[in-house]
């Protein structure tokens, strides 16, 4: 009763209008969802430097207190033309060392103190994980940390974003006595008191917390020039003073 | 059929998931709280009314050779638009929600629904139809998410209800009612309380 | 390779396709009559979702992923199709399964007899369009990864519904109380089986 040509003919139109009409939806939604994705993201800077802030506020709040943010590059010079809270981590990961964009966010907070907050990303068992680390204006203590991972079912997904495990990082410090960078390692089992070079992993998920440790080395380590730099100058600062 | 009873029987006697068995596969993991499943209760009612009341507009000008790739095509646009305004509007939940949003696609409810019934009536009652059922699953949904949620995290809707001095007398929350499993059992609980109060459901053996 | 093992361990037993994730539980309650068809399901489940994850994994890396069509020239780098994901990943699932059930056909009439009328069911198993979901949502890093989960959730949703089946055949025996007869106690067998499958989460990998 329906003969191939109407068939085809009705396919055709029927794709057209469904691309059409999902295309108009997409493109009307984009801003929406982008604000949103932009949102969490400064929502998850602010929280590594322990600053709560809600979907309402945390743009007024991200600019308040992140006072600069800059890119760099592995030997540690500022990338004029490029957009910190627009780096794509994922797509920086997969360049050479050399080529990446590094971004540096600044914040202050109420009492005055200047941290550095760090972006991270890497691969836990299941999906990327994520992550900012605030360090403290010299670098020697980190601050604050934050993690995340993509939802899926409660329960059975590594619990890497619950405050009990990211508190642990407070007061730890990613170089040694030498100042040579030696990151935070996870030590399964429990880490050994009073080492500030590590902290106990997450239970029943040691890829994870092998992934969350790759992370951070892997993270900061092209952070080291700039390291350097900073503390170079805060050394210099100090004589200066004394 | 009146108007009142297409919304009616699929609460009950008609239930999808509880008599019909369809549509389990999406939406058991959204469960865990009670705010992921009523959205997802919500976007599943808003999907199956409107495929019930497209393809019932289309009915006599769909060529059957190609009537299942016709109503997926009406689904999956659907259920694209519902994915695209939920990341604009309600980002929390429909990041909880991931995969089980796309999913709405293969849920057979909706498939079962054009069939059994679009396909034949017209457009009012089928939307009427579609409506009941996305209801009818979304109530079986909530109540589950309300045990779920209550029992395992003490809240309701984000809120918490079980005050802390439960806690320090030793209550503790019953972690069990997180893990998929307990999905399941609160199902077969609830179909065992419909099935004892209705007779007439009761399988023949 | 010790990452390909993981992976393939972890998605047979622990992030089970049923007792996780209750995708493909229509067909998973309907088809468990017996053991004979049920094993006959799990198979074609597993082989069409061993040819599906892979293309729709290269479908949303090549064609549909931000950036995605930058092989085309620089002036598309910033295109991003993923809202298209749904709608390409069901049509190119149903094509799939067409496709396979005409080959099958023509060159192995034994095998066809034996699969070909689970086939045209498979299009709307949510645990194939979940397969390609997840895929795209855990962002796997190549082609391996996703074969190897892919092959790993069929074989563990071939595990859950034949064992399923067996312990069904074998129900029908006892005596059960009368509402929960059938589905009630479908549903909480299916629970209890997933609480089993649970223990395989004191595995650390």
């Amino acid at each position: 009763m329906f003969s191939n040509r109407y068939i085809i003919i009705y396919s055709a139109i029927m794709v057209l209008v469904v691309a059409a009409a999902l295309t108009v939806v997409a493109v009307q939604l984009r801003p929406a969802q982008q604000y949103n994705q932009r949102v969490e993201k400064m929502q998850s800077i602010l929280a590594s430097a322990h600053i709560e802030s809600t979907v309402k506020n945390a743009e007024d709040l991200y600019n308040k207190y992140i006072t600069t943010a800059f890119v760099i590059n592995e030997a540690g010079d500022k990338e004029a033309n490029a957009n910190a809270f627009e780096t794509d981590l994922s797509k920086e990961n997969s360049k050479a060392v050399a080529e990446r964009h590094l971004p540096v966010f600044v914040c202050i907070n109420d009492s005055g103190s200047l941290y550095y907050i760090l972006p991270m990303r890497g691969k836990g068992l299941w999906g990327p994980i994520w992550g900012y680390m605030a360090f403290s204006s010299d670098l020697k203590i980190i601050v604050g940390a934050m993690f995340d991972h993509k939802g899926e079912t409660p329960g059975l997904g590594a619990e890497i974003d619950t405050d009990k495990f990211e508190d642990q990082f407070i007061g730890k410090s990613i170089f040694n006595e030498q100042g040579e960078f030696v990151s935070v390692k996870v030590v399964k089992g429990g880490a050994p008191d009073g080492d500030t070079h590590a902290v106990d992993a997450i239970s029943g998920g040691t890829i994870t917390s092998k992934g969350l440790e790759d992370m951070i080395r892997d993270g900061l380590s092209p952070y080291q020039n700039f390291f350097q730099q900073i503390r170079d100058s805060v050394s210099s600062q100090n004589t200066s003073e004394e | 059929m009146s108007a009142l009873k297409l919304l009616s029987t699929p609460l009950n006697k008609e239930n999808p998931i509880t008599i019909q068995v369809l549509g389990i596969c999406s939406a058991l993991a959204v469960t865990v709280q009670l705010k992921p499943a009523l959205v997802m209760a919500l976007s599943v009612t808003v999907v199956t009314a409107f495929s019930n009341l497209i393809i019932s507009l289309l009915r006599n000008t769909i060529p059957p050779r190609i009537r299942i790739i016709v109503q997926l095509v009406v689904i999956a646009a659907l259920v694209i638009i519902v994915d695209q305004v939920l990341k604009a509007y309600v980002y929390d939940v429909s990041k909880k929600l991931s995969v089980f949003v796309g999913l709405i696609i293969t849920n057979c409810i909706i498939m079962g629904r054009l069939e059994a019934f679009a396909m034949a009536k017209k457009p009012w009652p089928s939307f009427l139809d579609g409506l009941g059922n996305g209801i009818g699953y979304g109530l079986i949904l909530v109540i589950v998410a309300f045990f779920r949620e209550l029992l395992g995290s003490g809240s309701l809707y984000g809120y918490k209800l079980i005050p802390a001095s439960f806690y320090e007398m030793g209550y503790m929350d019953n972690g069990m009612m997180i893990l998929p499993p307990m999905a399941l059992i609160t199902i077969g609980a609830i179909i065992w309380i419909q099935r004892s109060k209705n007779p007439d459901l009761i399988e023949k053996q | 390779m010790e990452n390909l093992l993981n992976l393939f361990v972890r998605s047979v037993f622990i992030d089970n396709m049923v007792f996780a994730y209750f995708l493909g539980m229509c067909s998973y309650l309907a088809v468990s009559k017996t053991v004979k068809t049920s094993v006959g399901l799990g198979i074609a489940v597993t082989f069409v979702l061993l040819i599906t994850a892979p293309v729709n994994y290269l479908i949303d890396t090549y064609l549909l992923k931000e950036g995605a069509l930058a092989w085309l020239g620089p002036e598309y780098a910033d295109l991003d199709l993923s809202y298209l994901s749904f709608i390409l990943f069901i049509a190119v699932i149903a094509a799939i399964v067409q496709l396979v059930e005409m080959v099958i056909e023509k060159f192995s009439p034994p095998l066809y007899n034996a699969l070909g009328i689970f086939l045209p069911l498979i299009a709307v198993n949510c645990a194939i369009l979940g397969a390609s979901l997840f895929i795209q949502e855990r962002e796997y890093a190549n082609i391996g990864e996703v074969s190897v989960f892919a092959v790993g959730s069929g074989i563990g949703w071939f595990l859950a519904i034949v064992s399923f089946a067996a312990i069904r055949e074998k129900i029908r025996y006892s005596n059960i109380p009368a509402p929960l007869r059938g589905l009630g106690i479908a549903f909480i067998l299916t629970g209890l089986m997933a609480v089993g499958f649970m223990s395989f989460m004191g595995i650390t990998l």
